[in-house]
């Protein structure tokens, strides 16, 4: 994929090219929204918002790394999503249990390859880590997300969160010095290597 | 140890630091075990990060035109078509502005009479006001008497022989104005500053160009999806 080629026809609007482009980054678009909201359908949402904002203000890209200008979209399309959920709070739905009880993680998303207690396991640890993630301030949240999971070097989340440098070093120390304080509380979820380190440290 | 130092942990575990602040903090990371201990933590947060499973999209995020609200390209013709109805649409508008404006003089002429049937018709009050006019003078010339002919002159006149003046005179003025009015209406086409032949002409322009303007902006949306 020719991504400079695409992006100068995407900004003469040329929508299949940028279509190609959406096919390209919208997993990466899709785990950012959900790791910063915490919801899939939310996160789909925030997704499909993203990349209509990305077409319509492709012109204005000039250059560098065309992730973290998606990042900055998504980033501001998060945003939005959560000023609105302040506006009108709602409910998740969430599939009930045999009971009617809500499910707390829902397996029903399952990958159909893993056995059922890799899924367990893999779902219990992410729950633990987004439930972790969703009690950071959103600034950190978002700092986090772009520098840890999608790997964007410092410049880059300096960019697409529109702060200096200095301020994205000191969030993303915060965040992860909060986060693993806030993941202790889940110790008996954490992979075979951290609890050994855990038990060592004790 | 503070919160500077947790930062400086941080960028070293990104490799965000510069050589000479990378070796001097290896060289205390080596001394202090509580240092260690923060980085480990550090390291082991965002090693959890990293492990997260990436999800794939629930389903393609690609958009369609109508989400971006493009428009299909249209043809060059298609806004000469346009511009041809919004023309001939305003000339025939103001073709019935200046007919309108030049009718409505002939349309109070032939009007005139109208109200004159109740007073009398419109030769009738010029006989009228005649004696009522040339007494004036007189009264002027007389002023001890000044109100009482101004007001003998319409009381002389009005009802007794205004009676007797319509019931003799209203046959032949209605036959007059009948007259007039025939006159007036057939005057009317003639006064039309703008043939009607060309409105005619105008308003075809406007629906064929309308119509062609609107099947080629058919034609491109059909091709364009």
């Amino acid at each position: 994929m020719d991504e400079s080629a695409l992006i100068t026809s995407a900004q003469h609007g040329d929508l299949d090219a940028f279509n190609t482009l959406v096919l390209h980054y919208q997993d990466a678009v899709f785990n950012t929204a959900l790791r910063i909201l915490g919801d899939d359908e939310q996160a789909a949402d925030a997704s499909q918002d993203a990349f209509i904002s990305a077409f319509r203000s492709i012109a204005s890209f000039r250059g560098g790394l065309f992730k973290a200008w998606l990042m900055r979209t998504v980033t501001n399309a998060c945003y939005d999503e959560l000023r609105r959920q302040k506006r009108r709070p709602t409910t998740p739905l969430e599939p009930d249990t045999k009971d009617g009880d809500e499910m707390d993680s829902p397996r029903w998303l399952a990958d159909p390859g893993m056995s059922p207690e890799q899924i367990a396991e893999a779902y219990e640890l992410e729950h633990a880590i987004q439930h972790c993630l969703d009690g950071l301030p959103v600034d950190f949240r978002i700092v986090l997300v772009m520098a840890d999971i999608q790997g964007l070097d410092y410049s880059e989340v300096a960019s697409s969160v529109r702060v200096p440098l200095g301020t994205i070093k000191s969030r993303l120390a915060r965040a992860r010095l909060r986060l693993r304080e806030c993941l202790q509380d889940f110790w008996e979820l954490l992979p075979a290597a951290f609890r050994l380190h855990e038990e060592a440290n004790a | 140890m503070n919160f500077r130092d947790v930062e400086l942990l941080s960028a070293y575990l990104d490799g965000q630091l510069n050589p000479s602040d990378s070796a001097r903090l290896e060289t205390r990371l080596s001394s202090n075990s509580q240092l260690r201990a923060v980085m480990d933590d550090l390291r082991e947060a965002r090693g959890l990060l990293r492990q997260l499973p990436a999800r794939k999209a629930p389903r393609n995020f690609t958009l369609t035109r109508k989400m971006v609200g493009l428009k299909p390209p249209l043809p060059r013709t298609y806004s000469t078509f346009r511009f041809a109805t919004v023309f001939a649409a305003l000339l025939l508008f103001l073709t019935f502005a200046v007919n309108g404006f030049s009718s409505r003089p002939v349309s109070f002429m032939a009007s005139a009479p109208a109200p004159a049937y109740g007073i009398g018709g419109g030769g009738e009050t010029e006989s009228l006001e005649a004696p009522a006019a040339t007494e004036a003078p007189a009264a002027i010339e007389a002023p001890a008497q000044p109100s009482t002919d101004m007001q003998i002159a319409p009381t002389e006149m009005s009802p007794a022989t205004e009676n007797s003046a319509r019931s003799a005179e209203t046959p032949q003025a209605k036959t007059g104005e009948g007259e007039l009015l025939d006159q007036n209406q057939a005057q009317v086409p003639n006064d039309a500053v703008v043939p009607i032949g060309w409105q005619v002409g105008l308003g075809i322009v406007i629906v064929v160009c309308g119509l062609a303007a609107f099947g080629l902006r058919q034609l491109a949306v059909r091709k364009w999806r």
